[in-house]
């Protein structure tokens, strides 16, 4: 199991577009892939269940991935936090 | 992931908990906590014992307290009230709009406690206070997955990610049952100890379907096909089928899904292509129905009948 804590740096947080990119991608991999966030903790490919989350700018979500590819799905993951979901330059 | 709510303002209690107030009194200590889910009726506090009086619990004056009350001269209530009063007590609540303007009204400035007035009965306002606090008090656990109302029985719906939840839950509604929440619930236990599912709000009313995006069940099929909490009778667990594992060929396996310390029934069904899985979970929930209300399993009739020989 990886854990990782990553700070949401888009000016959008986590809305509806950057959510379904992130669930989109958390599905490509067969490992099991939590968010966590305050005391909430979704499943990162739910689309919904990310989004009932309503994470912010500035606020730090751990990423929990368990199974064969945790490690490339938390890299991937986190790349995709750092790129700001491909919506901003 | 389990949440506990530390207090609540009276404020809320009158807001949100649908105890027709009719009016308020010593407004400014509205803020006041409460720390209990049940409500207090006071009795023989206002004839001077005190010892199970509990001041973070909402005080209830029914007939008796205000019928006692209008029984004493007035010094002596005045007396009873003001001992009470001292207590700190976090709130009051009069029911069936009685009549306190002779005591308590005029001197409730000088006490630290709200006091509101309701048009319900007694009865009626301990179970409703007792219905919202629970709900509030209660720890709060979120589970993913798909709760719904199939033919009164409230059935949750799990299984991973992908393994067509949703579209299970679509097929449902179609049927006519009712949707109480896609993919997350938040679950708490009510005042007689079962766990009770709503939905978030943030998500109420949708569904995600892969395809189309997130549509609203209540543009769809109208509010009907949506409620807003249902108490938990029933899990429905649906699995990848496995040609290793072994599934249940008898019915023999009882199984439970344990959620906020209490045992919820569980059928494993196994999803293969061609299984029509709203169909399944139909039959699964009128055979718990058949089952709950006697009729015999296989295994007991077959028994049954070699006996009968």
């Amino acid at each position: 199991m990886i854990k990782r804590e990553i700070e949401i740096t888009n000016k959008l947080g986590l809305h509806a577009r950057a959510a379904a990119k992130l669930s989109h991608l958390a599905n490509t991999f067969n490992s099991d892939i939590f968010l966590i966030y305050d005391q909430d903790k979704v499943n990162a490919k739910s689309l919904l269940g990310i989004l009932t989350m309503a994470a912010s700018i500035g606020n730090n979500i751990t990423i929990v991935a368990k199974g064969k590819d945790e490690e490339k799905a938390v890299n991937k993951i986190t790349e995709l936090f750092h790129n700001k979901f491909n919506e901003e330059n | 992931m389990t949440k506990n709510n530390q207090g609540l303002e009276i404020r809320e209690l009158i807001t949100q908990g649908n105890i027709d107030i009719t009016n308020v009194y010593n407004k400014k200590y509205l803020s006041n906590i409460i720390r209990h889910p049940r409500s207090q009726r006071p009795g023989l506090a206002l004839a001077g014992y005190f010892k199970y009086l509990e001041r973070d619990r909402i005080q209830i004056f029914g007939k008796t307290e205000i019928g006692y009350l209008n029984q004493l001269n007035p010094e002596e209530r005045q007396r009873q009230l003001t001992n009470f009063f001292t207590h700190k007590i976090a709130g009051v609540i009069i029911s069936e709009n009685q009549d306190v303007s002779q005591f308590i009204i005029p001197s409730v400035q000088s006490y630290k406690t709200p006091v509101l007035i309701s048009k319900l009965r007694t009865s009626l306002l301990v179970s409703r206070i007792s219905t919202f606090l629970y709900r509030q008090f209660s720890k709060k656990i979120r589970v993913n997955g798909v709760l719904m109302d199939i033919m009164g029985i409230g059935t949750l719906i799990r299984g991973d990610s992908g393994i067509g939840k949703s579209e299970t839950a679509l097929e449902l509604v179609n049927k006519g049952n009712q949707l109480i929440s896609d993919d997350l619930i938040e679950f708490y236990l009510n005042s007689n100890d079962e766990p009770v599912g709503r939905s978030i709000d943030r998500i109420k009313k949708w569904i995600e379907v892969r395809g189309l995006g997130i549509i609203n069940i209540a543009d769809i099929y109208g509010v009907g096909a949506l409620m807003d909490e249902k108490k938990l009778d029933l899990v429905i667990n649906l699995e990848k089928w496995s040609p290793k594992k072994k599934y249940d060929r008898l019915g023999e396996e009882n199984q439970y899904y344990r959620i906020l310390g209490k045992d919820a029934p569980m059928f494993t069904l196994p999803v293969a292509p061609g299984r029509n899985l709203s169909t399944l979970i139909q039959v699964a929930v009128k055979y718990f129905i058949s089952r709950k209300n006697g009729s015999l399993s296989f295994i007991e009739h077959i028994y049954n009948q070699d006996k009968g020989k």
